[in-house]
């Protein structure tokens, strides 16, 4: 099957301030992939490019098997702009319309429902929209034609927490259609839970694209455990993958890396009344990746 | 997508129509005070006016109680090809400066539209809207012209309003074309200006200027005025350079648009 998604070598310079250098990547069809990094890293760039919106420096990149320069390909895409703007006096749906109209007709049954599940007012002037609104009409505009590839950037920005779940559900009926989501984001935790793959990019590079299972697994997460009486510290002393231990009467902290596994039978062997564990801080598995490339930076330099 | 640009800038359209209306009701109405009071307004009067200024209002203040002279001086001279250049300017940027500058473009061109053809139907928006403009008040100034018996034909006041109309659409597609290829209000409207009053003054104070007399092949009031429509009729051939380079500037404003990058 083609890629819904083909970069390579991918590289865009705004004059002489890099915006992406040399990205490749493929995205596959039905797969919802999650584009993460820090504000200004290179996410906007890459999604603009591929949409045809700014052109490369260098680099190929094809989109749903065609050149991203064709209008066409535009057609069988879904886009919300990571700085949407809405202006003027026209209402919402009549705007919704419009686009439709473009886009080869889209029933108003589809915008009503789309309108019912975000919860949003269509008909309000467009420059009155709260910025909630406003990213409400954005995701019923990128969904309403039902596109093969759906391109979302920062679609979670002003949402509320319900109509965010709402959101997420939409998504998984997407690639349960067997459609595709590019989506980004600066916080992992928005797109973990619905995304197979992200990728991560850092100062114009991709740094890393893992499975989101295989992330959770490298993750660091901090682990507290009660016993009902005191612990010998030499019991938890040199286990895989554990950091940071102390021991403190009938208390051990520490955290871990990857499995908890050898944790657990070492605890095993006492009584266990109490075991606390935090939900992986993914903004740590963020630092661990930065901090490894800054360490293989490091070791190049001087070499 | 034409439609859409004009229901967009309907009420601009409206209110430009409102005011230059209300401009031409003044002034073309004021003609009977000037009939009356030939002494006033007369050409002995009128060669009291210092030098300059009379070069400003070019050649139409000799006749000045004529009817023709009148209309020329009033309407046709300097104040409604103005409005006309104002009004397309707002119309040009709201083609594609406008809307790059408030964000509201990025959603445009990821439509299944190619460039070329956002760029064209924008100026397709443009063109028929200043049509509105110039339709509703070439009624009003021949209504006007009849009502106050200035005898000028149709015909002639038809060529004169042609020429403020392709005057106003060449002058609002070079807003368009600055602003398609730089994708900034600011900058479209500094280039529309400057050509336009730079282009006057050539025609008007700098006529008799030798070092830059030449420019007036460059000046788009140099085809507009000095065939001198409201007069001789249609000046076919200086209306067909204009129509021309407006055509030119529109390829231009496509080709600059369909190759760079849009909203950086």
């Amino acid at each position: 099957m083609t890629a819904v998604v083909q970069a390579e070598g991918l590289t865009k310079y705004y004059g002489r301030r890099r915006g992406l250098e040399d990205l490749t990547l493929d995205i596959q069809p039905g797969e919802v992939f999650g584009y993460l990094g820090p504000n200004g890293a290179g996410k906007t760039t890459t999604i603009r490019l591929l949409l045809d919106v700014i052109r490369p420096t260098r680099g190929l990149v094809r989109v749903l098997g065609a050149d991203s320069r064709d209008p066409a390909v535009r057609g069988r895409i879904g886009y919300l702009p990571g700085e949407l703007a809405l202006e003027g006096r026209e209402r919402a749906r009549d705007y919704l319309e419009f686009l439709g109209r473009i886009r080869g007709g889209v029933p108003a049954s589809r915008l009503d429902a789309l309108a019912e599940r975000l919860d949003a007012d269509l008909n309000v002037p467009m420059g009155k929209l709260s910025k909630g609104n406003k990213q409400k009409v954005g995701l019923i505009q990128a969904f309403m034609h039902e596109p093969e590839f759906l391109i979302l950037d920062e679609p979670t920005g002003g949402l509320d927490p319900l109509v965010q779940q709402e959101f997420l559900a939409m998504v998984r009926e997407v690639r349960a259609s067997g459609r595709t989501v590019l989506m980004s984001s600066h916080v992992l935790a928005e797109v973990e839970h619905v995304s197979d793959r992200v990728g991560i990019v850092r100062a114009g590079r991709l740094v890393a694209v893992e499975n989101v299972a295989a992330l959770r697994e490298k993750a660091v997460r901090r682990v507290e455990l009660h016993f009902d009486a005191p612990v010998p510290k030499e019991a938890f002393e040199g286990l895989a993958g554990v950091r940071d231990l102390r021991v403190e009467g009938a208390g051990v902290s520490c955290t871990i890396d990857g499995r908890p596994d050898a944790l657990i039978k070492a605890a095993a062997r006492f009584t266990v009344v109490h075991l606390v564990s935090a939900e992986p801080d993914l903004e740590e598995i963020f630092l661990t990746y930065y901090s490894e490339e800054d360490r293989h930076h490091g070791v190049a330099e001087p070499a | 997508m034409v439609s859409q640009s004009l229901r967009d800038c309907r009420r601009a359209l409206i209110w430009w129509t409102i005011g230059i209306s209300a401009f031409l009701s003044v002034y073309v109405n004021v003609y009977n005070t000037v009939k009356q009071n030939p002494q006033v307004y007369g050409q002995v009067a009128l060669d009291k006016f210092p030098g300059p200024l009379k070069d400003l209002m070019g050649q139409s203040l000799e006749n000045f109680s004529s009817g023709v002279g009148f209309l020329q001086g009033a309407v046709y001279q300097l104040f409604v090809p103005f409005l006309f250049a104002a009004c397309a300017m707002g119309l040009a940027n709201r083609a594609v400066a406008g809307p790059e500058e408030n964000g509201t473009l990025e959603l445009l061109v990821t439509l299944p539209v190619a460039r070329a053809r956002l760029v064209l139907q924008r100026f397709a928006a443009m063109a028929l809207g200043l049509l509105a403009v110039a339709a509703v008040t070439f009624v009003l100034t021949w209504l006007f012209a009849e009502v106050n018996e200035m005898g000028i034909p149709f015909g002639n006041i038809l060529a004169a309003h042609l020429g403020v109309y392709l005057l106003g659409l060449f002058l609002g597609t070079v807003t368009l074309a600055a602003g398609a290829a730089t994708g900034r209000r600011g900058v479209a409207m500094a280039v529309m200006g400057v050509w336009a009053v730079a282009g006057y003054m050539v025609i008007t104070i700098g006529r008799n200027v030798e070092a830059i007399a030449w420019l007036k092949w460059v000046s788009p009031f140099h085809y507009y005025a000095e065939g001198r429509p409201l007069y001789e009729g249609l000046p076919v051939g200086d209306y067909l350079v204009l129509a021309g380079a407006t055509a030119v500037l529109a390829l231009t404003a496509v080709l600059s648009f369909d190759r760079r990058d849009v909203g950086v």
